[in-house]
């Protein structure tokens, strides 16, 4: 592993985002756009369900997309004969998916600022203080990790960028489903429990209700996350280099 | 009495041999590709041996499929041999991939470039990668682009780039960090006559700075107008391997189209 490759990878990853109008609207329009909606449609509390209820799931939600630009972005990479080419330099496959984790924790940083000063201006009201809010954002981070790990997953099983963006709702559709801003009955919380978006929007309900962060229920929904997202990233790495880097 | 201890003789980071006056050896190299069900293994290099001269610019001619690109995938690392061995300047390929991907540069034939990025970036990307300085990758990034009068392109994304261009680009990015072996796999196809000549005039000025430079092409003209030495490869197998004049008066033939004619009965372009 070498800073300087990971760091001139990690920049180019960063051009690529705002450069690329797909993923610049994917990535941060998009989920401003979701937030502006569901503010709107959800913030009459008369409908009886409240828009603060669904920010946690926003933020959620708004990770769970790098699933599909990650598996997008990897098989349109080897799709154009660049991983070969990247192969061809004293780069290792560890330089360019630590960049591609980096990159990508950056972005969920970025969406989840997004979706909390819109949810703000909206209206959403959280009793967490400003440390409860960084922790918020951390967390986010962690999660990022589990989608960059199934985005891995997708690209190495894809033979085209097309195919990688059908695939990734695979796993896009039940963390959506059963782990974000939909409420989650006694049957479909079995599944759930397998799936990280639902501790990711369990732990930021808690933190956003005010509780203690070292609470059991926030500590348990954090190592649920952590486990999860280092299981998937290695799982993903070793798919990647096996598989997808050919 | 103390045991005086003797130190082990350790090789210099996996080098076989640090004084060959080779850059390239390769013995009885075969790769092969299995057949899915159903289908026939496909035998792209079969038993081909050659060795390139330090400073040689060395020509790997045939039609395509004739497993010119499969060879250099293989020397790069890209690909494992089926069997056989290939040392790249004193690293044997399989335990020094490493090693040898911090001397090689690679223009593959198909040019893969950053489309979101800029000539210019493009070229940084890879300098970066190969651990350059900042100073350094500025200072050769000037030369090569004012060498291959591409400054002025250089500063646009790449996206709206022609053939031509992306073909040129391609080639300075993996000559940017001055590689000690360049592998260059059909670099001048779709270029227009004037960046082919300009292309050509570069490669040759390789020549005289030491390189050894491994080019694949179809072009005859190429090959005969550059080349110190020529392979011939058809079908996997290597069928004629020399100067291109030695071939051109062994074979009694004006070039060395005639000399691969007068071996197979076909034209190297029929397969083109």
């Amino acid at each position: 592993m070498n800073t300087q490759r990971i760091l001139a990878l990690l920049k180019m990853e960063l051009y690529k985002i705002i450069r690329e109008p797909a993923y610049l609207f994917l990535m941060l329009l998009f989920p401003a756009a979701l937030t502006i909606t569901f503010g709107f449609a959800f913030g009459d509390p008369e409908l009886g369900m409240s828009f603060n209820f669904m920010v946690p799931g926003l933020f959620a939600y708004a990770c769970i997309f790098i699933i599909m630009t990650v598996a997008q972005s990897f098989a349109d990479f080897r799709e154009q004969g660049l991983l070969r080419r990247l192969n061809a330099t004293p780069m290792s496959s560890t330089d360019f998916i630590m960049a591609n984790i980096l990159s990508n924790m950056i972005l969920s940083m970025i969406q989840v600022t997004i979706v909390y000063v819109l949810a703000l201006l909206l209206g959403f009201s959280s009793n967490s203080d400003s440390l409860g809010i960084l922790f918020a954002f951390l967390l986010m981070a962690l999660f990022s990790l589990s989608s960059v790990g199934l985005g891995l997953i997708t690209a190495s099983i894809s033979k085209s960028g097309g195919t990688a963006t059908a695939l990734s709702f695979i796993f896009i559709l039940p963390q959506m489903f059963f782990g974000t801003f939909i409420p989650v009955t006694n049957t479909t919380r079995v599944i759930a429990g397998f799936l990280p978006s639902y501790y990711a929007t369990d732990a930021l309900t808690s933190i956003f209700n005010g509780d203690n962060l070292l609470s059991a229920n926030i500590l348990i929904d954090v190592a649920f996350i952590a486990i999860f997202s280092i299981a998937i990233v290695i799982l993903g790495i070793l798919f990647f280099k096996k598989y997808g880097n050919k | 009495m103390s045991e005086t201890k003797i130190k082990p003789y350790e090789k210099p980071e996996n080098i076989i041999n640090p004084n060959s006056e080779f850059s390239i050896e390769v013995q009885n190299l075969r790769k092969v590709f299995r057949g899915k069900k159903g289908y026939d293994d496909v035998i792209a290099v079969d038993d081909v041996s050659f060795k390139v001269k330090s400073g040689e610019l060395f020509g790997f001619l045939g039609p395509n499929g004739a497993g010119k690109t499969t060879t250099i995938n293989i020397l790069i690392g890209l690909l494992k041999p089926t069997s056989g061995i290939a040392i790249v300047n004193g690293y044997d390929i399989y335990d020094s991939i490493s090693h040898i991907k911090e001397l090689i540069g690679v223009c593959p034939q198909e040019p893969s470039v950053f489309k979101f990025l800029t000539g210019i970036e493009n070229i940084e990307l890879f300098g970066k990668l190969h651990l350059m300085k900042k100073v350094e990758i500025k200072d050769r990034t000037n030369k090569l682009l004012e060498i291959l009068d591409f400054s002025k392109a250089s500063r646009r994304k790449t996206k709206g780039y022609s053939g031509g261009m992306l073909r040129q680009l391609n080639m300075i990015i993996s000559l940017i960090h001055d590689p000690k072996i360049a592998f260059l796999d059909e670099p001048t196809v779709g270029m227009d006559p004037r960046a082919r000549r300009a292309t050509w005039e570069f490669i040759g000025s390789l020549k005289t700075k030491s390189k050894t430079i491994f080019l694949t092409t179809h072009y005859i003209e190429e090959a005969e107008a550059l080349c110190d030495r020529v392979a011939i490869i058809d079908y996997g197998k290597i069928i004629e391997i020399g100067t291109p004049q030695d071939l051109i008066k062994k074979y009694e033939v004006d070039n060395l189209e005639g000399v691969f004619m007068k071996i197979t009965g076909r034209r190297i372009m029929e397969g083109v």
